[in-house]
């Protein structure tokens, strides 16, 4: 669609967001890297009378790689149990009749329509009985059942479009359930699995709620709460608060970089349809 | 990429069987798994922050003379440990001393037995503490903690050079307070920095209002229960000072969001924003942090809270925190309380320990410490504090504290929406009796 | 057709399959939404085992002022941050599906706000929107200069416009994708029928979007129920009860009041909510998106 004029309001609008969205964010910058005794008497927009990286060295120094190692474990270790049992009950959902495959699409699918967060009291309860409070693990399992009804919904979506002949010739040669699910369900899924991969490693890399109810010793912080813990630590250190966000932001900006595109899908996964 | 996810899928399958076993395992009994305390040997959760090392080496002295009994200790963020160690304490996974501010969450855990008597166990750590805040850690006469750490009073922080240069007196009276108020106010200078986001530093205005028109009677009667207790006229007139005080501009108009937490508060007065702070000894610490220059120059002056004319409370009466508290865990075993205990005697308030909180600026909470702390860089603060505590025939505990969490939590938001003007004096003492009775 | 649901029957996959889908999603999902309804009929502060209280937290709840008014408030919120997202996310959706050189630089600066967490989002505006020493100092303009967190009157529509900050960059992703699949021929035809941009986004781009404005709406007002981490950041629920909307209202209850009874009824209202707004957008939008997405139409 090209016009004959440039639609000039819609520059002026769309600069105008622009500056919306950079401020905050070029505030959280520059303020990362002024020195702490400037943070108080000197203009908060102002560029910083001399750079430094301390606030940062400070944050390092306070314990952020501990933070930065657990949430990967805990997003890394999600996500594999999420996508692995979803594929595999996507994989039934979409190939089988039964009652309970059409039961269980039906209870996914309320899954998604439930803020299921206000779940947090029994899960808590549940959690302590289990002997599992303050444990990476409190963290992963309800994660992954969290996950699980938006993850099927993505991926039974994408397996319908497989055609039908790919599993019946398989299944003329014999192919047991597991050989089908990994020769051919797992290479067809591939993109999909890495769309609907990305989304859940961002929900559970960002996720607050559940670490700050289901966790309590730093040992087992992971970095959104450490973010909060940081702010009541630091006091009025706020360059140093910064620069943790900063750093907290660093892994999805690398993947922003590096594959814009996938980033992108993977955060509107199965929504922009 | 094919072996991992098989090994994830036999992961995810073998993850839930056992969890649903323990599920039904376990009804409710004692976890020593969840990071917390383990019932057959010693740990100990502390605060993190600038007492953190002493308390670190007073365990590791007790380490070297009991090398075959260490403590395993962890450290937590302030709001971070109050929320988290009522569930170690819920789950049966406490650490086997219990760090506590004593008052409601103490009696709780006096009723859940999740606590033990030390009564004439802990003789020794006792004689060495200040007997007013030796009593905050009984309840109905038993000795459940004993104090471990520093007194902090609230006290009232003033910016000498704009007293001076706006010729106002520091207030002992009300009345004086009021007119500083009005010239500060007047002179486009916040009279009383007040971190509102936080709440809690509000209390500390209702509490010694209190004390200073009623007396510490009127909030034992809300302690012991008794109905109508907030009726008492002593709350309603501190809310009427409260409301005088906000209408007046004394905490200028935006202290709604100054926090804390973050230290807003001290950084107004210290950068001349803001008059005056009432605050707790602790920030004194902040001040020499954040402004060396302001504290060497003798800017940073202080106060008891000024009398009020026709109260019938002592003013020398104090708010504050007492101290914090050790409790021995009875989910330990018999045998690491006893440990515990030891520790408690030889170890708690000994002379290193007041040693090292007295080089760091804090007043520990134990006797004859007038010499040492006068010869001190802070000397002047210090004795200053130290007196005040000692002089005072009554040291109230934070109301936030002494309260079990419920009415405590509903302290803090009708509090918060007087100063805010939200509600009126009246509301806010038929909203407080409403949770006398259940 | 026959043929295809012939060969599924024959080659269906074992049942087993859905074993650690349907156990994470019981023991972690279904398991605790039972629990929750079960709870609100105990006692317990979260210390000991709980009592049996019959409907004492149902009752309390319904008597209580502050939940009534987190309802009124979280209805609030769910409709002012539609009203403000909405128009927005689509606006600006629109304006980065254009293929203009400075619009595409623009998308990826849009993008940026996505990359923080809600919990540094939170903790990035609270200190840039600190009344002392934030953003109110930096330019001297005495508007600026508002207790911006911390007045009751002004705190609910900061955090509206932190949320919109935070969310409208996904929805107008959204858009934007929605927006490019639209075949150009209609606007050329749309075009050459003398249609004005104004005319050609009614009359093409708007009905075109249909299935993007439900799911994102969807999206929007569900998840509006969950605001949480933001708002516990930036307020806490306050000043006073000016923010406390319900999830805060039911983590207050439940770990601060540690009343972990009343915290269940009113998750119980929360989840009744979300389940009513979602089937009723299902509703209103006339076809059943959800299922009709699963049966792959």
């Amino acid at each position: 669609m090209r016009h004959r004029n440039p639609n000039l309001l819609g520059g002026v609008l769309g600069t105008l967001w622009l500056l919306v969205i950079l401020v905050p964010i070029y505030y959280i910058v520059i303020t990362s890297v002024r020195p702490r005794e400037d943070y108080f008497s000197s203009n908060p927009l102002s560029l910083p009378s001399e750079l430094t990286l301390e606030p940062f060295r400070y944050v390092l120094e306070n314990d952020f790689l501990r933070y930065f190692a657990n949430s990967t474990v805990v997003t890394v270790v999600t996500v594999i149990a999420v996508v692995t049992s979803s594929l595999l009950a996507s994989y039934v959902i979409v190939r089988s009749r039964t009652r309970l495959a059409r039961f269980s699409q039906k209870l996914f699918l309320l899954g998604i329509a439930i803020p299921l967060q206000a779940t947090i009291i029994p899960i808590y309860y549940l959690i302590v009985q289990m002997g599992l409070y303050d444990t990476l693990w409190a963290l992963i399992l309800p994660s992954v059942a969290f996950a699980i009804p938006i993850t099927v919904l993505i991926l039974t979506n994408f397996l319908r479009d497989v055609p039908g002949e790919l599993y019946e010739s398989m299944t003329v040669d014999g192919a047991s359930d597991w050989q089908m699910f990994r020769s051919l369900v797992l290479p067809l899924a591939k993109p999909a699995v890495v769309t609907v991969g990305i989304y859940d490693a961002l929900q559970v890399w960002n996720g607050f709620l559940f670490p700050l109810v289901l966790t309590q010793s730093s040992e087992k912080r992971v970095l959104p709460l450490s973010l909060w813990a940081y702010q009541g630590e630091f006091t009025t250190n706020i360059p140093a608060v910064l620069a943790a966000v900063m750093l907290s932001a660093l892994p999805i900006l690398a993947l922003y970089i590096l594959g814009r595109r996938q980033l992108i899908s993977g955060l509107t996964a199965g929504f922009s349809k | 990429m094919k072996p991992v996810t098989r090994r994830a899928t036999l992961a995810a399958l073998g993850l839930s069987a056992p969890a649903l076993g323990t599920l039904s395992a376990c009804g409710g009994g004692t976890q020593p798994t969840g990071g917390g305390g383990s019932p057959s040997s010693l740990s100990v959760w502390a605060l993190t922050g600038a007492k953190q090392d002493t308390y670190q080496a007073s365990f590791d002295a007790w380490e070297e003379a009991n090398p075959e009994d260490p403590f395993a200790v962890e450290f937590f963020a302030n709001d971070s440990y109050k929320e988290k160690i009522r569930t170690a304490i819920g789950s049966g996974s406490a650490p086997t001393l219990i760090f506590s501010w004593a008052g409601g969450t103490l009696a709780d855990y006096v009723d859940n037995d999740s606590v033990v008597d030390l009564s004439g166990r802990v003789d020794d750590t006792l004689s060495r503490s200040i007997e007013s805040i030796n009593s905050v850690g009984q309840v109905d006469g038993a000795q459940y903690a004993v104090p471990n750490n520093d007194t902090q009073p609230v006290i009232l922080y003033y910016h000498t050079g704009l007293f001076e240069e706006h010729g106002v007196t520091p207030p002992t009276t009300w009345d004086e307070l009021m007119t500083a108020v009005e010239t500060f106010s007047a002179a486009g200078i916040t009279p009383l920095s007040l971190a509102g986001q936080s709440v809690w530093p509000e209390l500390m205005y209702i509490q010694y209002l209190t004390d200073r028109i009623g007396g510490e009677g009127a909030f034992q009667k809300v302690l012991d229960g008794e109905a109508d207790a907030w009726s008492d006229p002593a709350f309603t007139t501190a809310l009427e000072r409260i409301v005088e005080l906000v209408d007046a501009g004394a905490f200028g108009d935006a202290f709604g969001s100054v926090s804390a937490d973050a230290g807003a508060d001290v950084a107004l007065v210290h950068t001349g924003q803001a008059a005056m702070i009432l605050q707790g000894s602790w920030v004194y610490g902040t001040f020499k942090q954040d402004a060396p220059d302001f504290v060497a120059e003798g800017s940073l002056g202080f106060l008891n809270f000024p009398a009020v004319d026709g109260g019938t409370g002592d003013p020398a009466n104090v708010v504050g925190n007492p101290a914090n508290f050790w409790s021995v865990s009875a989910d330990a075993e018999e045998e690491v309380q006893e440990l515990a205990i030891r520790y408690l005697n030889e170890f708690n308030l000994n002379e290193e320990m007041v040693g090292d909180f007295l080089a760091m600026g804090a007043i520990p909470a134990v006797t004859g410490l007038e010499d040492q702390l006068a010869a001190l860089d802070d000397g002047e603060f210090l004795s200053f504090a130290y007196d005040m505590v000692l002089a005072a025939p009554h040291f109230q505990l934070s109301w936030d504290q002494a309260l079990p969490a419920a009415p405590a939590q509903e302290l803090l938001t009708n509090l918060s929406q007087i100063f805010l003007g939200e509600t009126t004096p009246a509301d806010f003492v038929a909203a407080m009796n409403a949770t006398l009775a259940s | 057709m026959t043929t295809a649901r012939h060969s599924r029957l024959r080659t269906a996959p074992s049942n087993w399959l859905l074993a650690p889908a349907l156990s994470f999603f019981g023991v972690f999902a279904l398991l605790p939404l039972g629990g929750v309804v079960v709870l609100t009929f105990f006692a317990w502060d979260g210390l000991g085992t709980p009592r049996f209280a019959g409907i004492d937290a149902w009752i309390s709840v319904f008597q209580n002022p502050v939940t009534l008014h987190a309802m009124w408030l979280t209805l609030a919120m769910t409709a002012l941050s539609f009203a403000v997202q909405f128009p927005l996310s689509l606006l600006l959706g629109t304006f980065m599906a254009g293929h203009q050189r400075y619009r595409e630089a623009y998308s990826v600066l849009y993008f940026l706000p996505l990359l923080f967490s809600a919990a540094a989002t939170g903790i990035a505006f609270k200190a840039l929107l600190d009344p002392n020493f934030g953003i109110s100092r930096a330019v001297g303009v005495d508007w600026l200069r508002l207790d911006w967190l911390g007045s009751p009157n002004l705190a609910f529509y900061t955090l509206i416009m932190v949320i919109s900050w935070s969310f409208v960059p996904f929805h107008s992703l959204l858009y934007q994708a929605g927006v490019r699949q639209i075949p150009r021929s209609m606007y050329e035809a749309a075009m050459l029928d003398g249609a004005g941009r104004v005319r050609q986004f009614f009359t093409v781009t708007l009905p075109q979007l249909k299935y993007t404005i439900v799911t994102s709406s969807t999206l929007m007002l569900v998840g509006s129920l969950t605001y949480f981490d933001l708002i516990f950041i930036l307020t806490g629920g306050g000043p006073g009860n000016a923010t406390r909307v319900l999830p805060l209202d039911m983590y207050l209850t439940g770990f601060r009041s540690y009343q972990m009874g009343p915290a269940s009824v009113i998750a119980v209202l929360l989840i009744a909510v979300g389940l009513l707004l979602s089937l009723g957008l299902n509703k209103i939008s006339g076809s059943d998106t959800m299922d009709s997405q699963m049966e792959g139409a």
